[in-house]
């Protein structure tokens, strides 16, 4: 019976050996736009994936692309990581339902993950290796506006937006707002403060960290300071070992989270005033956190997912992230350009002066702050 | 099989067949008497209580914050007026029910046959039941997309073919729980007697399953529907990634900025899951003849 | 009463006419292929996985990453939780099993809390860390009522965001499976025997230590191991719960399968091996004390 079983298991690995991988398809080029759009439509699907409908606004622009094209959008795993939309994209190769990712967005730490150019992330003891090609090269019409920093040469991956660290406060319960790193460990906030995630597992945190590092001597190669500082943190009794969300900031458990500026925004505006939440950007540094769009190389509606890169890279698109209070990569290439509403542009904090990390500085960062966070910081055993 | 013949009791527990208990122990009862300790009570009502405000007050705790939105119970008006949650609740209740059946009908004659016929297999059994507990459900889906999107058996490439997948992959989630239940129950009768007493009355396989031990395992196949529906309508992982219209991939879309609403939802799914148990409990309570094997003293 | 007995089943019995030993397995065919469509193939990935590196590259450096003292103390603290979780909620959830059921409280409850623990066994992850957060949090109801009565639990060394927290709370589904696992075994005490027991003058103790208890035996046994992998298998709720501050070996799996920030994918199926690997260590044990219980009965 055993060896029966492990001829079909056997078997069936000779099989999707055999059957798996498809080619990383070419698209049509942005300018046949209409052609793309009639080919979009023939198509008449597209499979998103970890696109929460408050995370800068996706609900609209989801909604906003079904409108003007028609085509239905079937959404995955909107609480998704990263991690989850490479592998989902993995898994999939084969298969062309609506279990497939088309498009996925990343923290830009992933880039190297799925371009099969560089070498993967060496996290702890990883050996690194050539990458898969996991998302094919695609330059959408507005491909100039992109900065250089921010995008593959060849394009295979474009950052589409960014936001900031920020302080989220729930002002019903704490009556004096802090505003910088140096405020949190004020003994006034005691048991009030919290990361939006364990910095081994969620980039929000692991960037909490790195923004406390530039807030006390550190800088964009050196995250120590920031393990240092939540130490302090921790050891004073401020830090709350928990995960914060809007519902922990809402109900007082958490009051001061650590958490992207359009998050909290974002926070301030679904809960409508009950209670009440600040958002601030620490004064000592503006860190910034961007994420990149890439089509999948094995995507089984390839011209619905250039569409869907044609519409965020839009005027529209891009205007539909600010209200998100993200700012968009085009940001500055529309302000020349004056297509930028007045209303619009004071709810997003100013950006000016935000630092945004490069690749290899966030690889750098993501192995110390992993490695040194549980033994610096330390995990309680209680 | 006449009534008469159908009407056959004994001591469900052999170790006791041919002691005095088991003489004393004739009459066929399904209900239980009450004991005439009031001492006891007393003890066991303190349990009782202590339990229930164990369970209730975090639940309490999720009302009371679910409370807060204002207007007043817009935290649920909203959901309840969103025909999607409904829809994608129904939808995980009757993969649910399907999960059960199948299930029941798979670990019921292994669990049976494992302890009549090859206990040598029990923890080889066993050991596969428990795997699901530490196979990391995206690991599990993404293995199972992995082999089933292509040919020879290409089940994600149409609906029904993806809810096949996903009852099946319940059905291994309900593993342990429907093996460890059934095994429960079955160790509660004497299948040894009942299996020859019903062999010798000419039941083939089939008839002995289901007329004679099924009916038996009642209380252990409602355990085992229970906590596999449980699991069925709260699982996530493999429902999304299947991109399967299911009650929890509906929930995550709500979004987590908005907690008063995900906390009535935490409610309303609560309550909507008692509700669907107890409707299973009433049709598992049945009118099934029970069928025990009476042995000699 | 003592003396009678075990008429179990012997080992390898086989039909009579039957002679060859191979055919028995055929009546667990339906299940061992079912299991190896749908589960012991996405094994496989684990297994082969594990053994890759993230060029795909075979490798033992996974497996040898696993001696990482950080590692270790994960896999530790989740025996631990999960073993004081198995225990304490199979000898409450017995309890309160035999309670309804043969305690001599109204019928009622106890379809009321075996439905009940059907919902309650997978209240489980964000929803239950949130309601125990709302509930005994800093600012949960319950410690504000505390608070006004000058008993602040938080005053007083308790805190939910550690060990025994988060066993608190995993007690919330633990409670409820062995409620529903032991059920039927407790329906099968006949309540005839109790009184017999006490007609031939027994004491409760004697009831007990020499019928319920023997009965009862290898079915609580076989409970326990069931919590046991139940919570072994536990993350949601405790990443929830602890930021990742409790250090488990589900949260460290999810850091590499699930995370954003590492994704050491070989790591992580050879973290979960490890964890299949203690499954089994743990059933061995739990044979052994399965038969030893078996025995009790004799």
């Amino acid at each position: 019976m055993a060896r029966l079983a492990g001829l079909i298991v056997a078997g069936t690995f000779v099989l999707a050996a055999c059957s798996g991988g498809g080619a990383p398809s070419g698209g049509p080029s942005a300018g046949n736009m209409d052609t793309l759009i009639a080919n979009a439509k023939k198509e008449g699907n597209l499979t998103t994936i970890a696109l929460p409908h408050g995370w800068c606004d996706y609900g609209d622009m989801l909604a906003g692309f079904t409108a003007k094209y028609g085509i239905k959008i079937n959404e995955l795993n909107p609480d998704g990581s990263s991690a989850q939309e490479v592998d989902a994209i993995k898994a999939n190769k084969t298969n062309l339902g609506p279990q497939a990712p088309d498009v996925i967005d990343v923290g830009l730490g992933f880039a190297p993950q799925i371009t099969g150019k560089e070498p993967t992330a060496a996290a702890s003891g990883q050996t690194p290796g050539p990458a898969e090609t996991l998302v094919t090269p695609y330059k959408v019409a507005t491909w100039a506006d992109i900065p250089d920093s921010a995008k593959d040469p060849d394009g295979y991956w474009y950052g589409d937006y960014f936001g900031v660290m920020a302080i989220e406060t729930n002002t019903a319960v704490v009556k004096t707002v802090p505003k910088t790193f140096k405020d949190l460990l004020d003994p006034k906030y005691k048991g009030q403060v919290a990361l939006s995630g364990d910095p081994t597992q969620s980039n929000q945190a692991m960037s909490g960290v790195w923004t406390a590092s530039l807030a006390n001597g550190g800088s964009l190669d050196n995250v120590q300071p920031g393990l240092d500082y939540f130490k302090k943190l921790n050891d004073a009794g401020n830090f709350v070992p928990v995960i914060a969300k809007t519902a922990t900031v809402a109900s007082g458990e958490t009051p001061i989270r650590l958490t992207w500026s359009y998050n909290g925004l974002g926070d301030k505006d679904s809960l409508k005033g009950n209670p009440t939440v600040e958002v601030n950007i620490p004064t000592e540094a503006k860190f910034g956190g961007m994420y990149i769009q890439a089509v999948s190389a094995y995507a089984p509606h390839p011209n619905a997912a250039r569409l869907w890169q044609e519409y965020m890279y839009s005027d529209e698109g891009q205007l539909i992230w600010l209200k998100g209070y993200c700012v968009p990569i085009r940001y500055d290439a529309l302000q020349k350009a004056g297509k930028i509403p007045a209303d619009l542009a004071a709810k997003v904090p100013d950006s000016t002066g935000t630092v945004l990390p490069t690749l290899a500085q966030i690889t750098a960062a993501t192995t110390n702050i992993a490695k040194g966070w549980p033994t610096t910081v330390g995990v309680t055993v209680k | 099989m006449t009534a008469q013949e159908r009407s056959l009791t004994v001591a469900p527990n052999p170790a006791y067949a041919g002691t005095a208990i088991a003489d004393e122990v004739l009459a066929p009862t399904t209900k239980t008497a009450k004991p005439p300790r009031s001492r006891w009570v007393f003890v066991w009502w303190i349990v009782f209580i202590l339990g229930v405000l164990y369970f209730i007050l975090p639940l309490i705790g999720t009302v009371l914050f679910s409370l807060r939105d204002r207007p007043f119970l817009n935290a649920y008006t909203s959901i309840l007026g969103d025909p999607q949650f409904f829809a994608s609740l129904g939808y995980s209740f009757i993969v649910g029910i399907i999960t059960i059946i199948l299930s029941i009908a798979l670990m019921v004659p292994t669990a049976y046959w494992v302890r009549l016929r090859m206990p040598r297999a029990r923890p080889i059994v066993e050991f596969v039941t428990l795997l699901p507990f530490v196979i990391p459900p995206i690991v599990l889906v993404f293995g199972l997309i992995s082999t089933y999107s292509h040919p020879p058996l290409p089940f994600t490439y149409s609906d029904i073919g993806s809810t096949a997948l996903l009852v099946f992959a319940y059905v291994v989630l309900s593993f342990p729980y429907m093996y460890r239940a059934v095994d429960t129950g079955l160790r509660t009768m004497d299948i040894r007697s009942l299996t020859e007493a019903s062999q010798s009355l000419g039941a083939g396989w089939f008839r002995l399953i289901v007329d004679v031990i099924l009916p038996n395992l009642r209380v252990a196949l409602l355990a085992g529907a229970f906590l596999t529906l449980a699991i069925v309508i709260g699982e996530f992982t493999i429902a999304n990634f299947l991109a399967r219209p299911a009650f929890a991939p509906y929930l995550s879309l709500l979004g987590s900025n908005y907690p008063y609403q995900q906390a009535a939802v935490a409610v309303v799914s609560f309550a909507l899951t008692w509700i669907a148990m107890a409707l299973i409990a009433v049709v598992g309570r049945g009118s099934r003849n029970r069928i025990t094997v009476t042995g000699t003293r | 009463m003592t003396g009678a007995a075990q008429t179990m089943p012997t080992q390898g019995a086989t039909r009579p006419g039957s002679r060859r030993f191979g055919w028995t397995w055929l009546g667990l065919t339906p299940f061992f292929i079912f299991s190896t469509l749908f589960l012991l193939i996405p094994t496989a990935y684990l297994v082969i996985g594990s053994l890759q590196d993230s060029s795909g590259n075979w490798t033992l450096q996974n497996y040898s990453d696993l001696s990482d003292p950080q590692t270790l103390n994960a896999y530790l603290t989740s025996i631990e939780i999960s073993l004081v979780t198995a225990v304490a909620g199979g000898v409450f959830g017995l309890l309160m099993a035999y309670a309804v059921i043969s305690g001599g409280l109204p019928g009622r409850f106890r379809s009321g809390l075996m439905t009940f623990s059907g919902v309650a066994s997978n209240f489980a992850g964000i929803p239950l860390a949130l309601a125990f957060i709302f509930t005994i949090g800093r600012a949960g109801f319950l410690t504000s009522i505390l608070s006004n009565l000058g008993l602040n639990p938080y005053d007083h060394g308790f805190n939910l965001y550690t060990k025994l927290g988060l066993e608190i709370v995993y007690f919330y589904f633990q409670l409820p499976l062995m409620i529903l696992i032991i059920a039927p075994a407790i329906d099968g005490l006949k309540k005839e025997w109790r009184e017999a027991a006490a007609n031939m003058g027994a004491t409760d103790s004697q009831f007990w230590l020499h019928v319920a208890g023997p009965v009862l035996a290898p079915t609580i046994i076989g409970s326990m191991i069931l919590l046991f992998g139940n919570a072994f298998g536990a993350q949601a709720t405790a990443y929830q719960l602890t930021g990742g501050f409790i250090n488990i070996v589900t949260i460290l799996i999810g850091n590499q399968l699930t995370g954003d920030v590492l994704h050491n994918v070989g790591l992580g199926y050879a973290l979960a091996m490890g964890m299949v690997f203690i499954l089994a260590i743990t059933l061995v044990a739990y044979s052994f004390l399965q038969r030893r219980s078996e025995r009790w009965m004799r």
